[in-house]
């Protein structure tokens, strides 16, 4: 599955100094974006967001004349709904807590490194605008979310909502372990004790639905006692 | 407060105990003193014996020779009245001059209760007569008119009780009023004295018997409470910088890395360029590492990271990180291997979930970064009853006895008073044990069997 559309989109990046905006930017522009667009505080950031309708915000939290938190209220107010990814010098606990709990996407740390960065802001969108290509490949078959269906050998099977949960949970950290316990909790909401028998079942499932051979899987692995990882083509 | 009954108790108590041994001790010594004071006989004895003693033969009465003897012996004199005249019929030699020669029924009377001219005089019933035996003055007192009611005597035991009892009320009583006002102006001293040793803030009321006392336990809680104020200023003001400075050398730091990583992955370097800014990119992030570490160890040993704990599946936390370190693209020198049974799936305890993570990666990290060649990594859970045992080991170079005695034994140098020369090591550890210290846990260091370092993080349910 190829993410080059992804390159596409508008990305707002606010940061009160200089040499750490042209960094990003570079990081960004290096990596393939076509779109940013930068700002140095809340002002010139709304005046931007109304002419350039990001896609993604990345923000600072300290600004000269406020807080990115606010910032992101008031950019969602002026440009609609779409994500913001925070950047930020505060290490505390309690800054990320807020920032999640005001519907940020994620938030990193200052310093980090390019590679960790153009993840995540790949990740979000991949994430927040998914359906623009719905089809995974993998190596037996393929998966459209966007009509929650296994096409293999030209044969369309469909997902329950378990396996469609399950399904997007691994592929938003595909080529990544995702733990047992998280897979419970995408399945089966916050209390995900005691369902690791049922998640073995589902798994089984899936994996008759999407690999030839679901005995010897080659998309879904196990990576024993910890979880699961789902490998996509291309990735 | 629960020591005044025990005082109470305890000062009844020596006082009946001191009353019992007082009375106990006055009986034995009347008893002594009696037992030494009373002659071999009794007079009334002596009396009827020379009655008895005295025959009655032609040439007259007659007195054997050794009771003769012994009532000479006691300076008594005798005589014999007839049971008919009335008249002194027999008399010893040593009879005084004023003693009557003649007795009416009434003189009887008065003589047998009591004293014939000041003599006591005792009687004896003889043959026809009654012998009236004389000892010299102030030999003996008697007691002329005695006579008890039936009852009274009767009843001695029972009332000697309830004295005994009456007597122990009252020292109680007296007990009572006399120390309530003591005991009540020590309660709140002692409840002062309690809440010193929590550190709380004291302050009496300095009144009453002890207020000399509860002046000083209240300015002695000032001082206290001043010097905890002061000392939590400095922590406070310590960890505030820390906090300060490793917020202000992020961004430039975060600069450092941004493009160091650019060059790394550029493809216009060369190799020798490219491994250099790689080197760059190691460096700073073990400078974000050690700001990281050095905010976290100060905010925990000035406790400004307050924990908040919830009930979570420690399993699911250890895996977490686990998969995070495998997520991350770590090279194939440090393969790791989750060795938690399979047989228990939960293992709830009361945790902060991100300063576990932490602690968990810490020690992860710590085997990575201390073997340069490689080494597997195994990670396992395992519970008991009331402790969850995270056992993080590898096989890498591990540490010697003596280090990890050290390790095991001796305060690290960010939280050691004293100078110390030794070598520096890093934060990893320390903030392990804070974090763990801070759970109520304990953390061991050992040999693995693996052949390497080995930590067990130890928290209880």
């Amino acid at each position: 599955m190829s993410d080059d559309y992804l390159l596409n989109k508008r990305i707002l990046l606010v940061d009160d100094e200089q040499e750490l905006l042209d960094m990003v930017l570079s990081i960004l522009i290096e990596d393939g974006f076509q779109n940013v667009k930068t700002a140095k505080s809340v002002k010139e950031a709304i005046e931007e967001a109304e002419k350039f309708c990001p896609e993604l915000a990345i923000l600072d939290v300290m600004l000269p004349d406020g807080n990115g938190f606010e910032l992101m209220e008031q950019l969602r107010k002026v440009s609609g709904d779409y994500p913001v990814l925070f950047l930020t010098a505060c290490g505390e606990d309690n800054d990320k807590f807020k920032g999640f709990r005001l519907g940020a996407d994620d938030y990193m740390i200052k310093p980090f490194l390019p590679k960790e960065l153009l993840f995540r802001v790949m990740a979000i969108l991949r994430r927040s605008y998914k359906d623009e290509d719905p089809l995974v490949q993998l190596q037996d078959s393929q998966i459209d979310f966007s009509c929650a269906e296994v096409i293999k050998n030209d044969e369309h099977i469909p997902l329950t909502a378990k396996e469609y949960d399950l399904l997007s949970a691994l592929y938003r950290n595909a080529g990544r372990i995702v733990t047992i316990d998280a897979l419970c909790e995408a399945a089966w909401g916050n209390n995900p004790f005691g369902y690791e028998n049922s998640l073995m079942a589902h798994i089984r499932r899936i994996r008759e639905k999407i690999e030839l051979n679901p005995s010897q899987p080659v998309s879904l692995v196990t990576v024993k006692g910890l979880g699961y990882k789902l490998i996509v083509k291309g990735n | 407060m629960k020591s005044i009954p025990k005082l109470i108790r305890r000062f009844v108590g020596i006082m009946l105990l001191s009353i019992i041994l007082l009375v106990i001790l006055n009986v034995a010594f009347y008893a002594i003193a009696f037992v030494r004071n009373t002659p071999e006989f009794s007079p009334w004895d002596m009396a009827e014996k020379t009655a008895a003693a005295l025959q009655s033969t032609d040439k007259g009465f007659l007195l054997p020779e050794d009771i003769a003897a012994k009532l000479k012996e006691q300076n008594a004199w005798a005589v014999l009245i007839d049971n008919d005249t009335k008249q002194v019929v027999w008399q010893t030699d040593n009879l005084p001059a004023n003693i009557p020669m003649r007795y009416t029924l009434s003189d009887i009377a008065k003589l047998t209760r009591g004293y014939v001219d000041g003599y006591p005089a005792f009687t004896g019933e003889a043959p026809n007569g009654l012998l009236v035996l004389g000892y010299p003055r102030n030999s003996f007192w008697k007691h002329t008119r005695a006579s008890w009611d039936y009852d009274f005597i009767a009843n001695l035991p029972k009332n000697t009780l309830m004295l005994l009892a009456v007597n122990i009320a009252l020292i109680f009583l007296i007990y009572a009023v006399a120390n309530s006002k003591l005991l009540r102006s020590i309660e709140p001293i002692i409840n002062g004295i309690q809440d010193l040793s929590r550190g709380g803030p004291v302050c009496l009321k300095e009144k009453g018997v002890l207020s000399e006392l509860a002046e000083n336990i209240n300015k002695t809680s000032d001082i206290l409470q001043k010097q905890t104020w002061e000392l939590r200023k400095k922590e406070t003001a310590r960890a505030n910088w820390i906090a300060g400075v490793s917020h202000d050398v992020r961004t430039p730091l975060a600069m450092v890395m941004g493009y160091a990583g650019q060059l790394e992955g550029s493809r216009n370097l060369s190799e020798d360029q490219r491994k250099k800014a790689a080197a760059i990119v190691k460096q700073s992030k073990r400078m974000k590492d050690l700001i990281n570490d050095l905010n976290l160890a100060s905010k925990l040993e000035y406790d400004m990271q307050p924990l908040t704990l919830k009930q979570e599946n420690a399993i699911s936390i250890v895996r977490q990180v686990v998969v995070d370190f495998m997520n991350m693209d770590i090279d194939d020198r440090y393969p790791i291997e989750w060795k938690t049974a399979d047989s228990i799936p939960a293992c709830y305890i009361t945790v902060d979930r991100e300063l576990l993570k932490r602690a968990i990666s810490n020690l992860i990290q710590n085997s990575i970064n201390h073997n340069e060649k490689g080494c597997g990594i195994y990670v396992s859970v395992e519970a008991d009853n009331n402790n969850c045992r995270i056992c993080i080991e590898d096989s890498g170079i591990g540490a010697s006895d003596e280090q990890i005695d050290r390790l095991n034994n001796t305060p690290h140098y960010m939280v050691c008073d004293t100078n110390t020369t030794e070598q520096r090591h890093g934060l990893g550890l320390l903030i392990v044990k804070q974090i763990i210290d801070g759970h109520g846990g304990k953390v061991f260091i050992d040999h693995s069997e693996y052949g390497g370092f080995k930590v067990v993080l130890v928290i209880p349910k």
